[in-house]
């Protein structure tokens, strides 16, 4: 025999009379949706991590104090990275007779790589974008050189011994970086007069960052060549290391946009071993008479396990033609939303969602049909010869097994996708046993009720095993839908809460003690809202417990970076917000000596409860006590301190003071006035930098609101089409009551009260599981905090009852229609 | 294939059928000896419930019995596996059934093309198409089961039971869903084409006259020959 040929041939037959419909759509709706989902959220994260790269103006840099040697440049020239350099060093200016420490940024001719610069030349005048720094022999400043100099447009500036002409303002500047606390006005000169400055000598403290951008494979090979040969003053900056606020905000979108290719998957998993278990009751009688005609076991499975491996390969096909349409419609939706350019969409994508289409279909399908395989050749003579159902462990096995991989590979992360598991596993079992136990107190209520609620029951009851799976399956599918509902709602309040509408925008630094009084006398009286003024004490970490802090970091980590330079100490009496004590206990009673270390940071140095700390400050030790440890929010902007000292510690030593705050557009002139009163005061304007965020976030919202009701509606689509797929039974009970002379009106409400009960049981279920599984969701992989979404108790269980209880009356309103004896005839 | 040629293309020895069931065993045959010629017709009758279909699925290969051995066409059903038992039915044996047991997606001509079809033929066509026109049914080749009336469902059964030219042909009841008019062309039907084609017939009816037509006659009486 040519199976293959022959598969072909029957798998042909079969669409013909529509017996593939349901697990066609199913299917197709699985490879749709996954592989819309990955082309979307690879666009969506490139085109993303191209924006958030503008805040490096780069891809990739390499910071270090000295130039890397030629042949890393040689290996990235290779790799076709594209190549910028700046040079960042500090140096006192004088021009009439006025003194000014600036920070000078020395670039290179194609700096920068991502983003642009914004200049203007007088004042107020309109913006100009630019993408390149200035010209050799020309100097751009910052606003508040000129005020501070005396210097207009045109003037000349000398920087070191070169002689330069003053003739743009920068006004933004996209990768403005390193130590906010010292940051000074910037000049901005070009990198080839760096040499004729004269600064540049040995012992300088020059800073040079080297830029690269270009494919992101090639950036990871490039960034994986280099890591092990930086020494230690050399470190690499990309988009998720250095913005934790956009890389986490970037996280969460993708964890969500993976979350919702998991919930697709699942909800189509669960029609497609619906519509196949369908399929192979429908075809135990064609199984049988093909043994009987001398077909092997082998031969059967064979057959059919090929037809629908070839249904599989055409449906992933067109599944994934369709799933690249629907995402470049979803970028049409956004597109003004979106930066011009938007990244390519990766033929990676495709592939996979080929591959997640046929895993989908062997995961769910190959269980209820191996049940063919054992069919009888007896069946012929004997109808009642049912083959025995899959093993339970096989069908839930491999189906579970799946989506642990899918999981896996979303998350990327075992512990998580072991709880999400287990904590899975656990719930389905104990939704089991109750849904059992729900239905062996319906049938002894029975005897109770009135004739419509009992025939509408034991239309349950017959089939119970049938029952529960059918509850289980549009529980989950409930679950699914509810979950990314859930899961988006709250991430975009976390969002919003991120960033408030009055977001402190600007950070005010170098404010001198003695100032600190008029100054927030001067915030109050132009209703200027800020936190609070926390002193600045610039400090090194040198010892734990008598170790040097050297011997202990790894290389790398965050405790190395923090070691190597000196950090901004702080104290202060009450515990700062968003600040959260994890171990140990907040000052109460005020104790000098204390210190509450960051989380993280302590982590890295292994810090615990009780270390003593050394810190040399000003030349000056100073030890201190361990008393707690906290959780802060990077994702904020806010001042954030890796070591609070209690009240008492560190009055002694000279310090200055910091504090961040909203100034609407509107109010931007109050800052001049500012700059001039307190000269030596630094304002750091991050609102470009925010209001870029904003718009980031506001794109991820809109996509993946997009996402959701593009979940929605394939979760529905597929609750019908699964809910189709349990009718046979229910048509052919039905007519056969109305040939024993059920009336009309008796069948419909005895369906409505069917399918009602089965979807509002559901939605009771769904609402148990959505809310143990958030739990586990939002405290594991989304880092957000849990609480109760009571409107889902009230809203699942509606959903659940209204919708199958449509789809199922629908379903089967033939029936009370046509002649009994034709829907005898064709079942 | 043709084998050493055997007188007897059935042979049974003490065969018997029993099944465990909450009330204890249940043997529903007993001592069931017994051989057919190739090219004889028989007739197994008895009343409802007496083994008549049990019988002929353990002679079938359909199923297995519990003790006793089956010698088909010279060769041990009972020794071979269900594989081989596969091939058996699929070089040897064609059904007729009470209920037709046509597939209800495929048109008239796929159902008879399905059994050459499973052994590779690629004549299959033309030999699927030969036999209906043979069976008066060439104007509804196109035709689904559903189209068909019960006669024509059973005759299109006919065809696909002779296309792959068996040696044993069994009928179980193939008259018991249609009326007697019917039932009786269906009957001169099976007959022609068991001459033409020299096939052994195994033919189960309740049908008195029907069982007069075959050669032989056993009866069975809950689940023993009389
Ligand atoms: N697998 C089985 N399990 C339990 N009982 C069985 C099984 N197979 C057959 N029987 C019983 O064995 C007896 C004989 O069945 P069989 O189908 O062979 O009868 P029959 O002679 O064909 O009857 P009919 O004329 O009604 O078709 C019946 O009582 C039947 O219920
Ligand atoms: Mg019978």
């Amino acid at each position: 025999m040519k199976p293959f040929g022959l598969a072909l041939r029957m798998l042909w037959r079969d669409s013909r009379s529509g017996e593939l419909s349901i697990l066609f759509l199913a299917l197709l709706i699985a490879v749709t949706s996954s592989t819309a989902i990955a082309l979307f959220s690879d666009r969506l994260e490139r085109t993303m991590t191209d924006q958030t790269a503008e805040f490096l103006a780069a891809d990739m840099v390499i910071s270090s104090h000295a130039t890397i040697p030629e042949p890393w440049l040689e290996k990235a020239a290779q790799l076709n990275l594209a190549q910028a350099q700046t040079a960042e060093f500090s140096s006192v200016l004088i021009e009439h007779d006025e003194l000014l420490l600036a920070g000078i940024k020395a670039v290179s001719a194609d700096y920068p790589l991502r983003g642009f610069l914004k200049t203007t030349t007088s004042d107020y005048s309109t913006e100009t974008i630019e993408h390149q720094g200035p010209e050799p022999g020309f100097a751009w400043v910052e606003k508040r050189v000129l005020s501070a100099l005396k210097l207009n447009i045109g003037d000349p500036l000398t920087v070191g011994e070169k002689k330069l002409v003053v003739s743009k303002i920068i006004t933004y500047e996209p990768d403005k970086q390193g130590d906010i606390y010292s940051l000074s006005p910037r000049v901005m000169i070009n990198k080839q007069d760096l040499q004729e400055t004269g600064v540049i000598q040995p012992g300088s403290h020059v800073h040079y960052f080297f830029q690269f951008s270009g494919e992101q494979s090639q950036l990871t090979e490039f960034k994986r060549w280099v890591k092990p040969q930086l020494n230690l003053a050399q470190r690499i900056m990309d988009i998720h290391e250095d913005r934790p606020e956009l890389g986490s905000a970037l996280n969460r979108a993708k964890r969500y946009l993976g979350l919702s290719s998991i919930v697709v998957i699942i909800i189509s998993g669960v029609a497609i071993a619906m519509a196949t278990r369908r399929y192979t009751e429908r075809h135990l009688d064609a199984t049988a008479i093909l043994r009987c005609l001398g077909c092997k076991q082998s031969d059967v499975l064979w057959l059919f396990v090929s037809q629908f491996l070839i249904l599989g390969l055409m449906t992933s096909a067109l599944g994934c033609g369709l799933g690249w349409v629907v995402q470049e419609m979803l970028f049409e939706l956004l597109r003004n939303l979106l930066p011009q350019t938007i990244a390519n969409s990766g033929v990676l994508a495709v592939f996979f969602g080929m591959m997640t289409g046929m895993t989908v279909l062997i995961g769910f399908a190959l269980p209820p049909l191996l049940r063919l395989k054992r069919v009888s050749p007896a069946r012929v003579l004997r109808r009642d010869l049912e083959p025995l159902p899959s093993s339970a462990w096989l069908v839930y096995g491999l189906a579970f097994g799946i989506v642990g991989v899918l999981i896996w590979r979303y998350t990327e992360d075992l512990n998580m996708t072991a709880t999400i598991f287990c904590a899975g596993l656990v719930l389905l079992l104990v939704l089991g046993l109750l849904v059992y136990l729900l239905l062996i107190l319906a049938r002894r209520s029975l005897p109770f009720m009135s004739l419509n609620l009992r025939f509408g029951l034991q239309g349950l009851l017959r089939n119970s095993r049938a029952t529960v799976s059918q509850i289980l399956a549009f529980t989950i599918t409930l679950v699914a839908m509810a979950l990314s509902f859930t899961v988006r709602t709250d991430l975009i309040e976390n969002w919003h809460k991120q960033l408030p509408e009055h977001a402190a925008n600007h950070f005010a630094l170098n404010i001198f003690p003695e100032q600190l009084p008029s100054l927030q006398k001067e915030f109050k009286e132009q209703g200027i809202e800020g936190s609070q003024f926390f002193p600045v004490i610039r400090g090194r970490l040198t010892e734990i417990n008598g170790v040097p802090v050297q011997k202990i970091v790894s290389k790398d980590s965050q405790g190395e970076s923090a070691t190597h330079r000196e950090l901004s100490l702080t104290w202060t009496e009450n515990l700062p917000e968003d600040n959260k004590v994890i171990i140990g206990n907040w000052w109460t009673p005020e104790k000098k000596g204390e210190v509450s270390v960051e989380q993280k940071l302590a982590d890295s140095l292994k810090i615990r409860l009780g270390d003593q700390l050394l810190f040399i400050v000003g030349g000056q030790q100073l030890t201190a006590t361990v008393s707690s440890i906290r959780s802060l929010q990077w994702d904020t902007m806010k001042p954030n301190f890796y070591m609070i000292f209690s009240p008492g510690s560190l009055e002694s030593f000279p310090g200055t003071f910091l504090t961040s705050f909203y100034l609407p557009d509107n109010k931007k002139t109050v800052l001049n006035q500012l700059v001039k009163q307190y000269p030596a005061m630094t304002i750091l304007e991050v609102d470009l930098i925010l209001k870029q965020f904003k718009t980031i976030l506001t794109q991820l919202t809109e996509a993946i609101n997009y996402l959701l009701y593009f979940a929605l509606m394939a979760g529905f689509t597929v609750l019908f089409s699964a809910i189709y797929s349990t009718l046979d039974n229910r048509i052919y009970e039905s007519a056969l009551l109305r040939t024993f002379g059920a009336n009309r009106s008796l069948l419909r409400l005895t369906h409505i009260i069917e399918f009602t009960l089965l979807g509002l049981v559901s939605g009771v279920l769904a609402v148990v599981i959505s809310e143990g599984l958030l739990y586990a969701l939002y405290s594991k992989a989304l880092t957000m905090d849990y609480r109760p979404t009571y409107y889902l108790w009230i809203a699942l269980p509606l959903i659940g009852a209204f919708s199958v209880g449509l789809a199922g009356c629908w379903g089967v309103r033939h029936v009370v229609n046509i002649p009994p004896l034709r829907v005898l005839r064709d079942t | 294939m043709q084998t050493p040629f055997s007188r007897n293309i059935i042979v049974t020895e003490n065969l018997g059928k029993s099944v465990k069931t909450s009330g204890g065993t249940l043997h529903i045959l007993s001592d069931i000896s017994l051989q057919v010629a190739s090219g004889e017709s028989i007739a197994i009758a008895g009343e409802s419930g007496s083994g008549k279909s049990t019988l002929i699925s353990l002679l079938a290969g359909l199923d297995t019995p519990t003790i006793g051995s089956i010698n088909l066409n010279g060769k041990s059903l009972t020794s071979m596996d269900e594989d081989g038992r596969a091939a058996m039915r699929n070089q040897l044996v064609g059904f007729v059934f009470q209920s037709f047991q046509l597939l209800q997606g495929l048109t008239a001509l796929e159902n008879v093309m399905l059994p050459l079809e499973l052994r590779g033929d690629k004549k299959a066509k033309d030999a699927a198409i030969g036999l209906l026109q043979r069976v008066g049914l060439s104007e509804r080749l196109t035709h689904t089961p559903r189209q068909l009336s019960g006669g024509e469902q059973q005759r299109v059964a006919l065809a696909r039971a002779f296309v792959s030219k068996p040696a044993v042909l069994f009928a179980d009841e193939p008259t018991g869903n249609l009326d007697s008019k019917t039932g009786a062309k269906i009957i001169d039907l099976l007959f022609e084409l068991n001459q033409e084609n020299n096939t052994t017939l195994i033919l189960v009816t309740h049908d008195q006259t029907l069982a007069n037509r075959c050669q032989r006659i056993i009866k069975l009486a809950a689940g023993r020959m009389v």
